[in-house]
């Protein structure tokens, strides 16, 4: 039943909201919370505890307890007391066996106790280990908040927006709002954030008014992320005012937990927000000066109130009793009363949190009795209660004598006991004994447990809170859904200029790296190989890095930066070239094409090209070479056109001349095809005559269309990786990892000792010195298997090395691969076995290439 | 001929060309305009000898490293490179969107609006981000991300089509 229309009520008479919880179809108002309507129908339990399963009731009403956590249309851990009600709502209770009120897993609080005591998991059901499985499924089953629906997928959207503000104020109370208003004075740019939805249609002149929302911490550069939802606002702001308020206090004696025990902000808000009274039947209990204040307030809302207890006074002992977890009884110091509903006012901390993540000293004020913000750093202020400006000191006891479960911790389920136990056995740092019973850590994240657990600590260890400390203030500072943080899910996928030709003619496309790649255009990847090796065959290769190093010393950078030579490379010639660490181990790949004196053409490995580029702009910038590095990768497409037809295919596409004396092998030369402007690149990674077409990426569907319709048959990247298995041409990062170097991945002949100076050139003569424990060597399989890359290699009976790439060759008529074996079994024709399927095969070491050896092919 | 004459979009017949972006804009809403066949040029060197013609935009990134957003691209590296900046046609590397409202720009950057041109993060890209009058921004990033792009303007459209917080 409701009271008579309050002043200020939130809710709208006029609009009846429908929702279910459970079975049960129950009716609110608009304006309500979930909390507020489930409490207007009659229900005072609303959870079930963490772990003793105990009937929980509303006790803050104010978003900061765990006690009205429930799952609301799929979502768990929803704070209802905060959550506003909507049409339609479906509410279900979580962690309980059963129903709210008979839950069965309440047996834990009955019987459980002896068998969980603090930091129970740390050393029960710890053996026999065999066991774990079993343990972590019933653990996982009878504690817990809440369960996600892995079948819901995205029910709700997320978004991230990024704002800025010149005055940040954090709260919305009377202080929050004066400064907000000051601060309007000096300009626009004043933003409010505050959690009442009361503030959500407030004007202030001069502020924007962003409300309900929860700033969620203060990190560097004064960002703060605002919770306003399915929006996550992250402001930069110049300024921050503070003005968060307090945080009201329990108090700790037994039966503190009961459903029915609130504190006053609770029995207020349901009062005078939501026309509901809290009870029928009231006690008083406060350590401050709020008693005759509570009071009043719950006699005009009609509740009886035959007892206050100032516990400045000096009361002893305080318990409450119940039936069914709600509340029937209070003893005081042996004088009994007879209650359904008992308000406690331990005090009120400063809200500091934000202050302290924000870089604020947090220190003890005795007077207080009160943990208070100092020191704060340059633009961050505080206004209001929470600098403890107001605060009244409370003089409770750290805990009250009684029988009956006393808790501390009521996220957490953690009793005085546990705390004094955690004390006997050492823990007594806060932060340490945080740790082991979980104290602060539940969902109030020490909001109402923080300085009841000093205190407690202080009075145990007969020291003082300041002594004691505070645990560490971090983000967020209220509960926030990962969603939220995540917001949408964005992967930024690099798509070549020919993607959508590639999906139209079936590809499968797969990640190499950032990019999207056709693996290949059907299912037999072979079929593109014959065509390769017997007609012609184009693939897209404009993954390549592809940077332009230019200016009067770009000959004497590269000479530097690669270990073979540059310097002497005529324009209108390539170079293949490996770049190597410092260190002298194998970095990347790819070719350099001399375009004219000053002007050099460089390709990389498809995921190479940001980080060559920064270790070109690295040394050049040591060295101060007059020389530029230009990263055109995106520019470019580049498609190879490769296969004994791509010559003749290529010449009836130009006016150039292309034949084998005109455009030899290893030549560059700047060529027109099909109208486009092309670099042409004479090269072979892939075994056959080809040639590598470089042009404006906006020319790439038209002239890839130009040479389908000539004839090409497009291949893949994997009939890619056959051909060049075939060649036995490494793939940087495949074949070789980060302790490869050039002499022990078969490539001696490439770095050139007589240079002066080249990046890893003393690591190369340190390796030379040496002899390589293992070098990288092709192989045939006796058999016909294909060992996945990576299987091991096995000498005598012994793992001596792995199988870095595996294919089979229809060309070469057996399984072919490369791999890395002890340098004494590396020659040609020793036999050793792989590991395929946990049976091992036998395999021969072969060097040079599979097929074509001399190279003919491809230089024809 | 020019050493660099391949990289040109400029040089190639005008039916062989095709913009990263048009896929992914086929029934965009009009505020969205592609951009991206427009000319832009890299410049190295000192930017205050790089002479400008009508209607380019020189966008400074760094001292000696700039952006001219041209609508003759080769004419402008000519001009570049005449004066001894190094000049490189970039048309072909960049795609460019043109988007209206500033809460469109902020969900897809945390860069300030009120201090562009500039060069930065945009939906987790990175990228040129340029402000025209009121509330009309323009974006130019790799054209291998321009789709990418495209579907993430159009869904943080979406987004603000749906309206508020279920809070509000």
């Amino acid at each position: 039943m409701r009271l008579p229309a309050q002043p200020g009520e939130l809710i709208d008479r006029a609009e009846p909201l429908g929702f279910r919880l459970g079975e049960y179809r129950l009716e609110g108002f608009r304006g309500d919370t979930i909390g507020s309507a489930l409490f207007a129908n009659g229900r005072r339990v609303f959870s079930r505890s963490f772990k003793y399963h105990r009937p929980r009731g509303l006790l803050c009403c104010s978003g900061h307890c765990p006690n009205c956590m429930m799952t609301v249309d799929g979502v768990p851990n929803v704070r209802v007391c905060v959550e506003p009600l909507r049409e339609g709502a479906v509410v279900t209770p979580q962690n309980v066996l059963g129903r709210l009120d008979m839950d069965f897993l309440s047996v834990v609080d009955k019987f459980g106790g002896p068998f969980t005591p603090v930091g129970f998991y740390y050393r029960t059901m710890i053996r026999p280990r065999f066991m774990w499985p079993v343990y972590e499924k019933f653990l996982r089953g009878v504690a817990g908040l809440g369960r996600l629906d892995e079948h819901a997928g995205h029910s709700r959207r997320y978004d991230v927006e990024h704002r800025r503000a010149r005055v940040l104020v954090i709260g919305g109370g009377q202080a929050g709002r004066a400064a907000a208003l000051a601060a309007a004075t000096a300009g626009p740019g004043v933003v409010l954030v505050d959690e009442s939805v009361r503030l959500a249609d407030v004007e202030l002149p001069g502020v924007e008014v962003l409300a309900p929302a929860r700033a969620l911490g203060i990190w560097e550069g004064k960002l703060v992320p605002v919770d306003s939802g399915t929006v996550l606002y992250r402001y930069r702001a110049e300024r921050i005012i503070v003005a968060t308020g307090t945080v009201e206090q329990p108090l700790v004696f037994p039966g503190n937990d009961l459903a029915g025990v609130m504190l006053p902000e609770a029995a207020r808000r349901l009062i005078r927000d939501f026309s509901l009274r809290p009870g029928q039947r009231a006690i008083v209990l406060a350590a401050d000066e709020r008693a005759p204040e509570i009071a009043e307030t719950l006699r005009e809302a009609g509740v009886a109130v035959p007892r206050v207890v100032d516990l400045r006074e000096g009361a002893r002992q305080l318990e409450a009793h119940g039936r069914r977890g709600h509340v029937r009884r209070v003893v005081v110091d042996g004088e009994e009363t007879k209650c359904d509903l008992v308000v406690v006012s331990g005090g009120r901390q400063p809200a500091y949190s934000l202050l302290s993540q924000a870089g604020g000293r947090v220190e003890y004020d005795e007077s207080l009795k009160v943990f208070v913000p100092r020191d704060l750093p340059a633009g961050i202020e505080a206004v209001g209660s929470v600098t403890g400006e107001g605060i009244v000191r409370a003089e409770g006891a750290a805990a009250y004598e009684g029988s009956g479960k006393c808790f501390v911790c009521i996220c957490e389920d953690v009793t005085t006991k546990d705390v004094k136990r955690s004390i006997e056995e050492g823990f007594d740092s806060i932060e340490l004994s945080k740790r082991y019973t979980t104290v602060t850590m539940g969902p109030c994240q020490g909001k109402l447990c923080q300085l009841p657990s000093i205190h407690l600590y202080a009075h145990e260890l007969h020291t003082y809170e300041a002594t004691i400390g505070t645990t560490t203030a971090r983000p967020p500072w209220a509960p926030v859904e990962l969603g939220l943080l995540a917001g949408r899910h964005l992967e930024p996928t690099r798509r070549t200029s020919l993607h959508f030709r590639h999906e139209e003619l079936g590809a499968r496309m797969m990640w190499a790296g950032p990019w999207k790649r056709p693996y290949a255009y059907g299912e037999h990847p072979e079929d593109e190989v014959r065509t390769v090796h017997e007609s012609l065959g184009v693939i897209d290769v404009s993954t390549l890095g592809k940077l332009l190093v230019e200016g009067p010393e770009a000959a004497q950078l590269l000479e530097r930066l690669y270990p073979n030579r540059f310097a002497d490379l005529k324009a209108g010639r390539i170079r293949y070239g490996v770049l190597t660490s410092d260190g002298g181990r194998i970095m990347d790949d790819g070719t350099v094409a001399r375009l004219a004196d000053d002007l050099y053409y460089v390709t990389t490995t498809s995921t190479g090209a940001d980080a060559v580029t920064a270790w070109f702009e690295w040394w050049n910038a040591v060295w101060g070479y007059d020389a530029e590095i230009v990263n055109v990768t995106g520019a470019l497409a580049a498609l190879n056109l490769a296969g004994p037809r791509s010559r003749d295919a290529l010449q009836r596409l130009t006016e150039d001349e292309l034949s084998a004396d005109e455009f030899r092998y290893l030549d560059a030369k700047h060529i027109e095809v099909a109208g486009v402007p092309c670099l042409a690149l004479r090269i072979g990674f892939v075994g056959e005559l080809g040639y590598e077409l470089h042009f404006p990426s906006s020319a790439a569907e038209y002239l890839w269309d130009r040479l389908l319709a000539d004839g090409a048959r497009p291949f893949g990247l994997e009939p890619q990786r056959i051909l060049r298995l075939e060649k036995g041409h490494v793939i940087v990062g495949q074949d070789t990892d980060s302790e490869s170097n050039l002499l022990s991945a078969g490539m001696p002949w490439l770095p050139k000792m007589d240079k002066d100076d080249f990046v890893g050139k003393f690591a190369l003569e340190h390796f030379a010195e040496r002899d390589e424990r293992e070098l990288l060597v092709g192989f045939t399989m006796e058999d016909d298997v294909v060992p996945a890359e990576g299987a091991q290699i096995v000498v005598e009976g012994q793992p001596a090395g792995r199988v870095t790439s595996a294919r089979r060759s229809e060309q070469v008529g057996a399984v072919i691969g490369l791999g890395w074996l002890p340098r004494d079994r590396a020659d040609a024709g020793t036999r050793f076995e792989v590991r395929v399927d946990r049976r091992l095969v036998g395999a021969r070491v072969h060097h040079g290439a599979f097929f074509d050896s001399a190279g003919e092919r491809m230089r024809s | 001929m020019s050493a660099l004459y391949f990289m040109s979009p400029a040089r190639c017949t005008p039916e062989t060309l095709a913009s990263p972006l048009e896929r992914g804009l086929v029934g965009a809403p009009e505020s969205l305009r592609d951009l991206s066949p427009d000319g832009k040029v890299e410049l190295r060197g000192d930017l205050a000898r790089v002479g400008l013609a009508e209607g380019d935009e020189l966008i400074r990134l760094t001292p000696r490293r700039g952006f001219l957003l041209t609508g003759d691209p080769l004419a402008a590296i000519d001009r570049s490179r005449a004066n001894g900046v190094l000049a490189y046609d970039m048309t072909g590397a960049l795609g460019g969107l043109a988007f209206e409202g500033e809460t469109l720009f902020r969900r897809l950057t945390d860069l300030d609006p009120g201090a562009l041109p500039t060069a930065g993060g945009f939906a987790r890209i990175s990228a040129i981000l340029v402000r025209d009058e009121g509330e009309r921004f323009r974006a130019y990033f790799p054209q291998e991300l321009g789709h990418y792009v495209v579907e993430v303007v159009l869904d943080v459209l979406a987004g603000l089509a749906g309206g508020r917080s279920h809070r509000a």
